[in-house]
């Protein structure tokens, strides 16, 4: 190495910190490269969806079955408005108010799992199994994976929560559950196409 | 990043190999773990496929087809907790104050470090580099398998049924632990060098992407052991044949999650490091073009991968569930699609092909520039027609489908799209004939790789077009001319980029040169037998030789025969590499910092890297590829303050008059 060791790196193992070249936090820019990739996996069901559907004139939902529009309806009211406590909880972050923090998490994990378990009911209570025909197959296949999207969004938020009661997160520094927001915002988008496309069309 | 808390003690003596008790080794992450948690993986997903069964009133309760699926998910993410992949997320995730990678792992000391979890991207890379071309092996010896059994008409060695596992996973290993892994590793270990970052942006995602791939790996071995033998259905694996094939079809399935997991991750890594760890000075037009070729290639993995783990989902439901995503012929209102399988497939797999070429032009930029003593021709535009392939790839999937019964007007947009993507890798082979042009050409084994590369690619990519015409692609379609192509592109383009680069690198990689000479040897073999063993396959697919058959009609016999001989001598010559790179690694003579004189950021710094790769971030203050310009600094150790102030002393070799005749191994102590 022709530059010499610096003095002051004598106590410090590790390398020199990087030089920064962009604005953008590398766990935000990763975080939304991810969620690119999870766009791509979400089209790739809904291209599934669309042979099925479109191309292959299949009537929809199949013939004898319905998909409960009103419940499910009221399930997107329910995720749609944990977007709302997360991002009162980033804001509590911000502004150094913790009961807010905390209570924004809690609020927003427990609605989550309240629609999980809705979900979960829908599934016990619909009425065909994915094996019964191509449009019950991508049924399941496109709110599946959405449930399975929010079940990780989940364990992410409990993580979250957990961390914002044991007195993480302060106004200078948290990105730790901004970055979590950014996946659970897209969650909550994702549902919505998914719940027009297959509940309301 | 600086900050590095006490805690870090207690973890590196937790990591300590010398004399713990077997329960603290069983406690430790590493083998022991590892091997305990496979049993505890294997035993949950035991439990909890029977559990689900006894609830759904399944029987019987104990089903082994029920079981694979659950434990080939299960026992694989066991294994990785139990190496210690995620030690530090679980930490995290228990709600303790953020540690940021300390860096105590870095650097490997003994060959052993090489087998543990490791965030240094110089291990990782090395790791990659090593573990790919175990793959290669494994991969080539079913291709002489394959030769072996083609040499005669009639059966030879393998059964039909054999025959067909033996292809499909020559294929998948190839493609899924060989080419695209390997790319991934070299980047891994030049990239953050070449950009002045003393890592990637996240280190331990980058450990976790390695370890993803050997469980790719061993699961494809595997499938031969499964009942009714590997999945054989094609690298493709089209459904509905994958859907009602035996078991070993599920091993190929998950196998592609975990390297497409991987390779996602690697890619999205690249980018954020490309982005936001440049040194100062490094702006996108003076990136070296291997960084503009990864940025490229990752963008490609990061919006493409997805499609595969969907189609392979699909065959998994469709396999294991029931679904019924492929089921068309099952009768009323159950209608799934067929080709609906292809379009997804290749939607993915057709920008696959960029992402298995684009990290090799840019190994070629590399390679080029420096052995012509010239600056790369056309830099923007080498740059931008990158990206135009990106863009392009994805509008070019169905050019694989003409013959597969969907809608015939699809066809005539993408035969289009095909000719027009040539044009952007037309820019970019002109531009390095270019390069060339009046260079000082140091035709040493990497150059002679290149020199390989442009004339094989270039046969390969006329081809391509000759495919892209609808006409000629419905004669030749499922033949042995199909097959020609994809080795003239995939063999004597992306291999030969590997072996230029691995030759290229593996002074800075090893700290040892290799042997020249039997670097030519290889080079000249490789590229006689192997322009001898698939241009004949040209011919006998145009007169109608069926790919993927066992054997043959006797009007192909004397072809045949020949080009399995060469096919031997193409396997043999690998072996001439094998042992030049072994022999080399352990007693080469040390290779000097920038045994070509190149100006690039890597080789300024020692060979092998430093542990932290640079003392100082070093300042960017010119183009990476002045060659033969009097003068010309790309970068310098010093802060960008001082570097303003003008005549820094350059770090950087390449301003004195190229030596003619030199090949660089002079310059080794």
């Amino acid at each position: 190495m022709q530059a010499a060791s610096i003095a002051a790196h004598a106590d410090h193992h590790g390398p020199p910190p990087a030089h920064r070249s962009s604005r953008v936090e590398a766990p935000t820019l990763g975080m939304l490269l991810f969620i690119m990739s999870e766009i791509m996996i979400f089209g790739a069901f809904f291209t599934a969806y669309f042979f099925i559907r479109v191309v292959n004139h299949n009537p929809w939902p199949a013939a004898g079955t319905q998909v409960p529009e009103s419940v499910a309806g009221i399930n997107t009211a329910i995720l749609l408005s944990s977007s709302l406590t997360i991002h009162w909880a980033l804001m509590s972050a911000k502004n150094g108010n913790r009961f807010g923090l905390k209570a924004g998490m809690a609020t927003t994990f427990l609605l989550g799992l309240t629609f999980l378990t809705i979900q979960i009911n829908e599934y016990i209570h619909i009425g065909f199994a994915p094996h019964d025909a191509a449009q019950a197959t991508i049924f399941y296949a496109l709110t599946g994976l959405h449930g399975a999207h929010v079940f990780i969004g989940l364990c992410i938020l409990l993580m979250v929560t957990i961390r914002a009661f044991r007195g993480h997160y302060s106004p200078d520094s948290h990105l730790g559950m901004e970055v979590p927001g950014i996946y659970w915002h897209f969650v909550d988008i994702m549902w919505v196409i998914v719940y027009t496309s297959v509940y309301v069309l | 990043m600086a900050v590095t808390s006490p805690s870090r003690v207690s973890t590196a003596a937790a990591v300590s190999p010398r004399g713990p008790s077997r329960g603290a080794k069983l406690r430790a992450p590493g083998w022991y773990r590892a091997a305990l948690f496979d049993v505890i993986g294997f035993a949950f997903a035991f439990g909890l496929t029977c559990l689900i069964r006894a609830l759904m009133h399944q029987h019987p309760v104990v089903d082994g087809r029920a079981i694979l699926p659950v434990a080939l998910i299960a026992v694989p993410l066991f294994f990785l907790v139990g190496l210690g992949v995620a030690d530090y997320w679980f930490y995290w995730a228990s709600g303790r104050p953020t540690r940021p990678e300390d860096h105590s792992q870095h650097g490997a000391h003994t060959w052993r470090d090489y087998f543990r979890v490791n965030t240094d991207h110089k291990v990782i890379g090395t790791q990659y580099v090593v573990h790919s071309f175990f793959f290669l092996l494994v991969g080539g010896l079913l291709a002489m398998l394959i030769r072996a059994q083609l040499a005669k008409p009639g059966m030879q060695f393998l059964t039909p049924e054999q025959y067909n596992g033996v292809f499909s996973v020559h294929a998948s290993i190839l493609i899924f632990l060989f080419v695209i892994p390997v790319f991934a590793g070299l980047a891994n270990f030049v990239l953050p060098l070449m950009i002045g970052a003393p890592d990637m942006a996240f280190p331990r995602l980058n450990a976790l992407s390695f370890w993803l791939l050997p469980i790719g790996g061993i699961m494809m071995m595997m499938s031969f052991l499964a009942p009714g033998g590997a999945f054989a259905a094609g690298w493709t694996n089209y459904a509905p044949l994958s859907t009602t094939m035996p078991p070993g079809q599920l091993f190929f399935a998950l196998a592609v999650q975990f390297a497409g997991a991987s390779s996602i991750a690697t890619a999205l890594n690249f980018l954020v490091t490309i982005i936001t760890m440049r040194a100062p000075g490094m702006s996108f037009f003076r990136l070296p073009l291997l960084v503009w070729a990864n940025f490229a290639t990752s963008l490609l993995v990061v919006i493409a991968t997805p499609f595969i783990a969907a189609s392979q989902f699909f065959v998994l439901l469709d396999t294991t569930l029931h679904f019924h995503f492929f089921d068309a012929f099952v009768g009323a209102g159950r209608n799934g699609n067929v080709i609906m399988y292809q379009h997804i497939f290749w939607f993915y797999s057709h920008p696959a092909v960029y992402i298995m070429i684009l990290p090799g032009f840019g190994i070629i930029s590399e390679v080029l520039a420096v052995k012509a003593r010239k600056p790369i021709f056309g830099y923007r535009m080498m740059a931008f027609s990158l990206l135009a392939i990106v863009v392009l790839g994805f509008t070019v999937w169905a050019h694989h489908m003409f013959v597969s019964g969907m809608a015939p007007w699809i066809r005539i947009p993408m035969m289009i799209t095909t000719a027009i993507i040539a044009i952007p890798t037309g820019i970019k082979v002109f531009s390095w004939i270019a390069t060339l042009w009046r260079g000082v050409l140091h035709l040493d084994t990497p150059m002679l790789f290149a020199l390989g590369f442009l004339t094989t690619f270039t046969l390969g990519g006329i081809s391509g077009i000759m495919l892209a015409m609808i006409p000629f692609d419905i004669h030749v379609s499922q033949t042995y001319f199909i097959v020609a192509h994809i080795h003239y592109v995939l063999y004597g383009g992306s291999l030969f980029t590997i072996f230029a680069g691995v030759y290229y690198w593996f002074p800075k990689m090893t700290g040892r040169m290799f042997d020249d000479r039997l670097g030519k040897w290889h080079f000249w073999l490789t590229f006689i037998s192997f322009n001898l063993t698939f241009g004949p396959m040209h011919i006998i697919g145009i007169q109608g030789m069926p790919r993927r058959v066992a054997e043959y009609a006797h009007q192909f016999a004397a072809w045949n025969l020949f080009i399995s001989l060469m096919s031997f001598v193409l396997g043999a010559s690998t072996l001439i590499f094998l042992y030049n790179i072994v022999v080399s690694w352990r007693g080469g003579p040390r290779a000097s910092a920038n045994p070509w004189r190149a100006l690039t950021l890597e080789w300024q710094v020692s060979s092998p890297p430093p542990i932290f790769n640079f003392d100082t971030v070093p300042t960017v203050v010119g183009g990476p590829y002045e060659y033969g310009v009097p003068g010309a600094v790309h970068g310098i150790f010093k802060p960008p303050a001082e570097a303003k102030r003008g005549a820094a002393r350059p770090v950087a070799a390449g301003s004195g008059p190229p030596r003619r005749g030199a090949d660089g191994e002079g310059d080794h102590p």
